[in-house]
């Protein structure tokens, strides 16, 4: 598995319900993860992170001594580490609240543990990707932290832009990205009127991660609606 | 306030239409009046007519029987005096004694300009001397020096006409003075009134010419906005209600959810089972979608839930929830087709974005519940005039015209005060249809060119 140094985390579990935290715990342990400690209280949570030193954070936002925002502001005053809100709240003032404040993601409970997964590896996979250098494409593969391809032996430089639609691909590996959702990577906030651009971009990374770029198997074009990056080992 | 200028102009328009309306009527009835009088130089005919009419006779003065007859009638008396003695030589019978008989050139200038002791006298010139005419006393008014100056007559139109400029102008000071005072009283009041439906407190200075309307208009705000607030009360409590409820069940149904969603990818346990564990994810899935539906739909009808529209690219923004269905990994039974024209990159809208996208995604969920055996969704986004379309297409089972009728103009039993027996249908059009409301936008539900269910969202574009 290419993203095993990422189930070797450690993980702060934070929620009141006891239940709630013993299916999370399982669902975290079937996928691989092994470093978990749980804590019900924001008392609890900021001993256990004193002496664990988390490396990410799974936070309820009611807390019976105090709110997940106040806790998350005192965990990441020590250590900057990706924080992920699962919450029963799920009014749009709370989630600007959480991202205001520095939360990687937001999700309201109920939630299907595909969906909890997908949201855990993509922020582990964001957060740390500086410690997996190379990304496994079927044809090649990428060093972001050197912003080269490697194929066939032979080192090939990206440009930023090219570096930063990767990137993107990457962080959602193994699902459509809009073309708006690249632009928006690759061009800022703004991103109108920039398809033709993406698309002579999408061309020029293919031939650099692709062996027959006219028939893509790592970088698949979804008609009308965006690309798809297929990363070996997902 | 557009109210107050025509008030002021229609004030002014009638004071001006009623001056100049009693300057024409008092002009007629001027003449009128002066025409009738004209028979009144009467007496200075008939003194001519006397004169005319007495005949010497053997020394002796005789007047006619007709004119005679007729100063009887208007009891009239009269004398002649002779050129040459000063002294009255004929008089009628009637003759006051107080009327002196002989007269100086000096009392003859008199009369005739005036008055013998109260009669008013007329002369009339014989051919020998005069004839005076004494008519009853107070019978008659005399203007004693009918002399003006010359050019007064000659300037009299002008005069007379600046004299009514002048005063038409002072009534309109006057006037505007006297309204003015009364405008700004009114003034006030006219705003507290046309703030009244804004739903604004209102609160009008309770002095002035005015003074009890605004104490009523006063008063009738506090009683609107305390009924308001009441009212805001009660829907807030009923929100909030709504929100406490779905936020204490979705802890209880994330471990419903999480647990199913672990042993129904179990690979150890029988395939029997994990159908089962399916069969729970699925409903728990559908029991998440209804609370969060329920909380947004009453959120929506009780204007509790913020509308922040900017700018967007609205095919971005549907592209992102088409891709977002076909990244959930769905069953491969509803695969999703995007229809859009490649040529029609932007369609710039002003709209939520999350809104924006909860809506599509329930038309796309509807889809999917309502067919379960499978169908194709198509999706596209389309400009027309200056609207931008949004269209939510499928090949599954469709509706019956009836349903479409009702679906179009029936409210949603939620939102709908009277009971009804029909069966309830879920939240998801009725959030749609707020949603597009909240938009400025339209829904329009219908059938499908692919032989399903259609729904068409139509947003002015922003140009």
């Amino acid at each position: 598995m290419r993203f095993d140094y990422l189930k070797q985390k450690r993980i702060l579990l934070v929620d009141d319900e006891q239940e709630l935290l013993d299916m999370v715990v399982s669902i975290l342990n079937e996928e691989g993860f092994q470093n978990i400690k749980t804590a019900k209280t924001v008392t609890q949570a900021i001993t256990i992170s004193e002496t664990y030193c988390p490396e990410f954070a799974i936070l309820d936002v009611m807390l019976p001594d105090g709110s997940g925002f106040s806790l998350m502001e005192r965990l990441k005053s020590t250590s900057d580490y990706p924080v992920l809100f699962l919450t029963a709240r799920g009014e749009d003032d709370d989630k600007f609240r959480g991202f205001g404040l520095g939360a990687d993601d937001y999700m309201v409970k109920p939630f299907l543990p595909k969906e909890l997964l997908f949201r855990v590896n993509a922020i582990l996979r964001r957060s740390y990707k500086d410690e997996n250098p190379l990304v496994k494409l079927p044809d090649s593969e990428i060093d972001f932290d050197r912003a080269e391809v490697i194929k066939n032996g032979k080192h090939i430089s990206l440009t930023a832009k090219e570096h930063a639609i990767l990137a993107a691909l990457y962080r959602n590996a193994g699902r459509i990205v809009t073309i708006d959702a690249l632009c928006e990577a690759a061009w800022g906030d703004n991103p109108f009127g920039y398809e033709n651009s993406l698309m002579a971009h999408i061309r020029r990374i293919r031939e650099k991660i692709e062996v027959n770029p006219s028939q893509p198997v790592s970088l698949i074009t979804i008609k009308g609606l965006g690309y798809k990056l297929i990363v070996e080992g997902r | 306030m557009k109210s107050i200028p025509r008030l002021i102009r229609r004030f002014i328009s009638i004071m001006l239409l009623s001056s100049v309306l009693l300057i024409i009527l008092n002009f007629a009835l001027l003449v009128i009046y002066t025409i009738s009088q004209i028979p009144n130089s009467y007496p200075w005919m008939t003194a001519e007519e006397v004169a005319d009419n007495l005949s010497q006779n053997n020394n002796q003065y005789v007047l006619s029987e007709d004119t005679a007859l007729k100063l009887e009638n208007s009891n009239a008396w009269a004398v002649f005096i002779d050129n040459e003695t000063k002294q009255v030589v004929w008089k009628t019978e009637n003759l006051p004694e107080t009327v002196p008989v002989s007269y100086s050139v000096s009392d003859i200038a008199s009369l005739t300009r005036g008055y013998i002791d109260g009669y008013p006298t007329f002369t009339g010139e014989a051919e020998n001397g005069l004839v005076v005419l004494g008519y009853p006393r107070d019978s008659f008014w005399k203007h004693m020096w009918p002399s003006w100056d010359y050019n007064l007559i000659a300037n009299l139109l002008k005069t007379v006409l600046s004299v009514l400029a002048i005063n038409i102008a002072l009534i309109f000071i006057i006037y505007v003075i006297a309204n003015s005072k009364l405008l700004k009283s009114v003034k006030p009041i006219v705003s507290g009134i046309q703030s009244l439906p804004t739903k604004e407190a209102v609160s009008i200075k309770e002095k002035g010419l005015l003074s009890e309307l605004a104490v009523s208009i006063n008063k009738t705000s506090e009683i609107l906005q305390s009924q308001n607030r009441q009212l805001r009360k009660k829907e807030t409590a009923r929100a909030n209600w709504i929100a406490g409820v779905s936020h204490d069940i979705r802890t209880p149904l994330s471990m419903v959810m999480g647990y199913a969603g672990q042993l129904e990818n179990d690979r150890r346990l029988p395939e029997d089972v994990c159908k089962k564990a399916a069969v729970i994810v699925k409903q728990s899935e559908r029991m998440r979608n209804l609370i969060n539906d329920l909380n947004l739909a009453s959120k929506l009808e009780y204007n509790m839930q913020p509308v922040s529209p900017t700018k967007q690219n609205l095919i971005a923004v549907i592209r992102q929830v088409v891709v977002d269905f076909i990244n959930m990994d769905i069953d491969d039974r509803h695969p999703i087709e995007w229809k859009t024209d490649e040529a029609l990159t932007v369609c710039p809208a002003s709209i939520d974005k999350d809104l924006m996208k909860r809506a599509v995604s329930n038309l796309v969920q509807n889809c999917i519940n309502h067919n379960e055996r499978g169908c194709h969704i198509f999706i596209g986004v389309m400009v027309e005039e200056s609207n931008c379309i949004i269209v939510v297409d499928d090949d599954g089972i469709g509706v019956t015209e009836e349903q479409v009728e009702k679906l179009n103009h029936s409210p949603h039993y939620m939102v709908c005060d009277e009971n009804t027996l029909e069966q309830r249908h879920g939240l998801g059009l009725l959030i749609v249809k707020q949603i597009m409301a909240a938009h400025g936008g339209t829904v329009n539900i219908g059938h499908s060119s692919y032989g399903g269910f259609s729904v068409k969202l139509i947003l002015p574009i922003q140009e």
